[in-house]
């Protein structure tokens, strides 16, 4: 028996009073900071991250990339506030629901706080896109254009309120995006400071909307609402469904040992274990990430299993010995070789997750690492320590009513193994064919699998945001936002320099020269080369002709500078154009907003409105005039959410209907197909941006880590087992439940078309750490048996008996207890719910047929290898 | 004690005779300062608008005033853009009527195009600056009630509340009007919230032709940290433009004599 496990028998008071300190102090010491954050300053407080761009270090270029974009064209993330109405034939064109729309509309540009560091904190008030607040471009009798807002006050006639659809809809940049197609309804989108402040700014709508009456819906939603609601339901989860399944599990063991005092050890232990890694990873400074906060749910079932190993043997052999200490003994001795295994290899699997390129995949795999450790050690103490603790007489008659008599057993369950065991003797080669059907199978399964996720499906089907998302993507363009930034491959400003200097030579001029000279000490900086034409001009008050002279040089500047700005450049918007276009063709896509369409728009309303007016002008100073035309507006700035200033540069705005990582790569080989094919006037490089791209570059990063990670932990559990079972083929026999599960389980995800998506990533791990256990228990209680009864023929009535009863048990007690997480509404837990189970069950199923079959078949080999 | 009361009363007799002037007549004076100092005039402007990130857009013109009746009242301007160099000899006119809507034309030379523009709403952005059209042509006085809030040493503080308060999206602004030059030295808006989010400045006042003359002036927008700074230079008064110049005529053909100095 383990030094340990003695330790706690012969003290096994101190063994427990050590537990409850432990995690008292876990608990004090997550507790404390997180409620006083003040007094406790040297310990991290409880964070909570929902967000899914931390899946990537903030460091990650992409990200970088994305930060950088979203400053430089004044990018916020927004929640999307989506209005409908079924009953009125006008949807929410009528009176009475635009003046509600109206409302919202001025009460969010109003939300604002002072935040903890003084800085106002809310909604961005003059960048929401709402009716009240948006342009409107449009011709006012003879020869007029005319700005305002779309919806300076709110109509007091449906004639009125159909105008302002009418409007919007003649606008390319409203139309399905503020405004839907149909006419019926109205998205508002409201920009807010940080994604942090969603679910307050979201609920002081929610309060403001409540005072409304009439028949609009209203759904809010968008990434960041999603994000934070998933934030808050997290806890919900964490707080309901993990203690659920600890019930279930308890009412299960109940079943199994019918003694509630007994089976409270592997409560204590999957306990202890949860809150000692949980506060060791706040304590450590680590966030509750949405993967971290899986961490409980993934230990509980490891930590119960070893658990139940000892106490289903405890059950079994009680009767024999009918004394604690000797029974533990007993039980310690046979069992303490397997757990450590077991343990290690677990603990192998999700350590390799440090490995993965996704910091929190790695923090998840290191602290699940950790907390198997943990339930190792609480295993091999306070299981043995609490029994102790238990009177003899309290133990009368356990196990005695439900000893089995290995030939005559009376439970259905040992019945069936009794049964099973024999059965895979006889039938031992149709076992192993089947297995290589179903084998096939999984890999066409797998062949199938489809790589996809996307967080606003991480909420159930009927979830608020669920419905939102579909009701809005039903009538708007899309509210999954991707952002294609296009700028020239050369260097603009090396060419302008160059141009400038020959135009400079050209002109030949006392000033030009004079400019000439000092371009090198200006280095071709527009803003230095302007300000030295200022302060010589500025110095020259009194020689007018100079003062010209040096105007025309300007002239020619800026004229050099004008071949920088490329998407002021006719040609070049037509082919953001023809991009456009094609990216329509996807079918992913709803509609996209860029330059070209402002400019268009500004055109067309310059000239008279008519729709062949709708295009771009055919020379630059008529693309600049439109465009310092539409400057003229209310919202001037909304330029420069396009474009640079120095049109050097430009976005296009793609409104995805799906926010399916799937969709998004395929709308990102259409980009580059697109470009493949048509080479652009001036050669230009692209680069995607937005929360819906960036999801994708972690899910490649994930789905490449986690098949790294899983292979690399499968070969160092393969070389734990030859060395455990110190015979290769007995190492590689090992591997074939957890090799057989796994390819089960994604089998099935490929054939019922299941996403590949994060959690199921995770699973594969999973499978690993529990897969393996139970062919460790088995293989190694086998080899036990084979040594005293010889023949397989009779060793496998041994193996049938206890050592499968508790495979079957523990397959049983934790595949059912995980089962209440499929009734949560958050799908990944569902995910891993169903999962867990099914791993539980194929693992089981396949140690205990496949197992025994390929000893069967290949028993003179394998028992012949052991012996030389 | 008798010496330190005298003392303390004395400062509140001596401003007291200027508190006496009437906030309408300090708003008249300073509204004539801002935009009427001569019969006409003419200005080269140099317009800088650097955003938050430091990216600076610059706009060249020319401006050419007319008062068209007396008593700081109805008024005519010509815009004339001579940079950026792809927008040059684009032109805005304004005919500014204090008892009516104003007339607004842009021509637009590379579209070959003469448009009016419907000036309903004055507080849209000038050529995408941080000053509205109404920054530039001055808002009519009786828009708003003023009170005044305080007369320091050097200035009127003057507080402006609009009349129709759904037609703008300030709730009140605060106008430093210098005493002796009634020049708004700074202006102050407010949103409903009560919060300053944008500021107009006088940067720089310089004396020309007797008038006292803003040569630099600056609007920043709080909430954008954008801000644009006009530099004047060959400012003249009381030229003698002829009232044809600012017809439509004159928007293709633009008047060069008077654009240059």
């Amino acid at each position: 028996m383990l030094l340990l496990s003695e330790m706690a028998v012969d003290r096994p008071k101190s063994f427990m009073r050590l537990a409850v300190l432990i995690s008292l102090l876990c608990i004090l010491g997550v507790a404390l900071p997180t409620l006083m954050p003040q007094q406790v300053t040297f310990l991290p407080a409880l964070s909570i991250d929902t967000d899914p761009e931390n899946m990537l270090s903030s460091e990650e270029p992409v990200r970088a990339y994305h930060n950088a974009r979203k400053e430089e064209y004044s990018l916020y993330d927004m929640i999307v506030v989506g209005v409908i109405n079924t009953t009125d034939p006008n949807g929410v064109f009528n009176p009475q629901s635009l003046r509600n729309i109206y409302e919202l509309g001025e009460y969010a540009r109003e939300i604002a706080w002072d935040g903890p560091d003084g800085q106002t904190e809310g909604v961005i008030g003059a960048e929401v896109i709402a009716p009240s607040n948006v342009d409107n471009i449009e011709q006012a009798g003879m020869g007029t254009v005319r700005f305002e807002w779309l919806m300076k006050t709110p109509p007091e006639t449906q004639e009125d309120a159909k105008a302002v659809y009418e409007k919007a809809a003649n606008l390319p940049f409203l139309k399905d995006t503020l405004v839907s197609g149909d006419g019926k309804a109205m998205a508002l989108y409201i920009p807010i400071t940080s994604k942090n402040i969603s679910y307050t700014v979201a609920n002081k709508l929610r309060e403001k909307i409540s005072t409304f009456g009439g028949a609009d819906e209203y759904h809010i939603t968008g990434l960041p609402i999603a994000q934070d609601t998933f934030g808050v339901e997290m806890f919900i989860q964490m707080a309901i469904s993990a203690p659920m399944a600890m019930l279930l599990i308890f009412l299960l063991m109940w079943y199994f040992f019918k003694s509630v005092k007994l089976i409270i050890s592997p409560m204590i232990v999957a306990m202890v274990s949860v809150i000692v890694t949980m506060g060791l990873l706040v304590m450590t400074g680590n966030t509750v990430h949405i993967m971290s906060s899986m961490i409980p749910v993934f230990i509980m079932p490891i930590a119960v299993l070893d658990a139940v190993h000892i106490l289903s043997d405890f059950f079994d052999a009680y009767p024999r010995y009918k004394d604690r200490r000797k029974t533990i003994t007993h039980v310690m001795e046979e069992l303490s070789s397997p757990m450590l295994f077991t343990s290690l290899t677990t603990a192998a699997g999700f350590g390799s997750l440090a490995f993965t390129p996704i910091p929190p995949v790695q923090i998840f795999g290191v602290f699940i690492a950790f907390g198997v450790a943990m339930a190792w050690l609480f295993t091999i103490t306070l299981v043995p320590a609490y029994i102790m603790l238990m009177s003899e007489k309290s133990l009368e008659g356990f196990g005695l009513a439900h000893h089995e008599d290995e030939e005559h057993p009376s439970t259905p369950l040992a019945k069936l193994l009794h049964a099973m065991g024999p059965y895979t003797f006889s039938h031992a080669k149709s076992i192993l064919a089947l297995t290589l059907v179903l084998f096939g199978v999984s890999a066409y399964g797998i062949s199938k699998v489809r790589i996809n996720d996307n967080p606003v499906k991480w909420f159930a089907e009927g979830h608020e945001i669920r419905v939102a998302d579909k009701e809005l993507n039903a009538r708007f363009a899309g509210t999954y936002m991707a952002f294609l930034e296009l700028r020239a491959q050369g260097d603009l400003k090396a060419s302008f320099a160059l141009a400038l200097e020959k135009a400079l030579e050209e002109n030949g001029g006392k000033q030009s020269l004079e400019l000439k000279e000092q371009m090198d000490s200006l280095g071709g900086d527009i803003d230095a080369i302007k300000d030295f034409i200022s302060t010589r001009q500025d110095a020259l008050s009194d020689d007018d002709d100079a003062y010209y002279a040096w105007d025309d040089v300007a002239t020619l500047v800026d004229e050099a500078y004008g071949e920088t700005e490329i998407f002021k450049k006719p040609a070049m918007l037509r082919y953001v154009e023809a991009l456009q276009q094609d990216l329509l063709k996807t079918g992913l896509v709803g509609k996209s907003n860029a330059l070209p369409d402002i400019v268009k728009t500004v055109h067309r309303e310059l000239f008279l409105g008519e729709d062949q007016a709708f295009r771009i002008p055919d020379t630059q100073n008529a693309v600049a005039q439109t465009l310092i035309t539409y400057q003229n507006s209310h919202r001037p700035n909304d330029l420069w959410h396009f474009a640079t200033p120095g049109y050097d540069k430009t976005v296009l705005w793609i409104q995805l209907k799906s926010g399916d990582n799937k969709d998004m790569n395929t709308v990102v080989k259409a980009v580059e197909d697109f470009i493949a094919r048509t080479p652009a006037p001036i050669a230009l490089a692209h680069d995607w941006f937005g929360l819906t791209y960036i999801n994708t570059v972690w899910q490649d990063k994930m789905v490449s880590g986690m098949m790294e990670a899983f292979l690399g932990s499968f070969v160092i559990v393969l070389v734990m087992m030859i060395a455990l079972f110190r015979s290769l083929w007995w190492g590689v026999l090992s591997m074939v439940p957890l090799t057989v599960t796994i390819a089960f389980i994604y089998g099935i995800i490929g054939l019922i078309g299941k996403d590949y998506d994060m959690p199921v990533a995770v699973l594969s791990s999973l499978s690993l750490g529990l897969a393996v256990d139970y062919a460790i228990h088995f293989l190694a209680r086998s080899r036990e048996a084979a040594k005293k009864h010889g023949a397989w023929k009779d060793t496998i009535r041994i193996v049938f008996g206890e050592p499968a009863r508790a495979i079957a048990r523990n397959v049983i007690v934790i595949g059912m207890g995980f089962t209440p997480l499929m009734f949560a509404p958050l799908v990944p837990y569902k995910t891993v719910g169903f999962f867990i189970s099914a791993i539980l069950l194929f693992a089981g199923v396949a140690t205990l047929l496949i197992l025994p079959a390929i000893i069967t078949v290949f028993e003179q080999f394998l028992f012949k290898r052991k012996d030389t | 004690m008798r010496k330190f009361l005298l003392s303390l009363s004395l400062p509140l007799f001596v401003t007291f005779p200027a508190l006496a002037m009437d906030v309408s007549e300090i708003v008249a004076k300073a509204n004539h300062a801002a935009y009427y100092q001569g019969e006409d005039g003419r200005a080269r402007v140099k317009m800088v608008i650097t955003d938050k990130q430091g990216r600076k857009r610059t706009r060249d013109f020319t401006i050419l005033r007319k008062d068209t009746k007396s008593g700081d009242s109805d008024q005519k301007f010509y815009v004339y853009f001579n940079r950026p160099a792809d927008v040059s000899k684009t032109v805005f006119m304004v005919w500014k009527h204090v008892k009516a809507d104003d007339d607004r034309w842009l021509y637009l030379p590379a579209l070959d195009l003469v448009k009016r523009i419907a000036a309903t709403d004055e507080r849209t952005s000038f050529v995408g600056s941080d000053f509205f059209y109404e920054d530039v042509s001055g808002r009519n006085t009786t828009e708003d009630t003023h009170t005044l809030l305080e007369t320091s040493d050097n200035y009127y503080v003057v507080k402006s509340t609009p009349k129709k308060a759904d037609l703008v999206e300030f709730s009140f602004y605060k106008s430093y009007i210098h005493k002796t030059s009634f020049i708004p030295v700074k202006i102050e808006f407010f949103d409903k919230r009560g919060e300053k989010y944008r500021e107009a400045a006088a940067e720089k006042v310089e004396t020309i032709q007797e008038n006292q003359t803003v040569t630099q002036g600056s609007m920043t927008d709080l909430r954008s940290g954008s801000k644009t700074v006009l530099t004047y230079s060959g400012v003249q008064y009381d030229i003698g433009l002829p009232d044809d110049i600012f017809t439509e005529r004159y928007l293709r053909t633009p008047p060069t004599d008077y654009l240059k100095k």
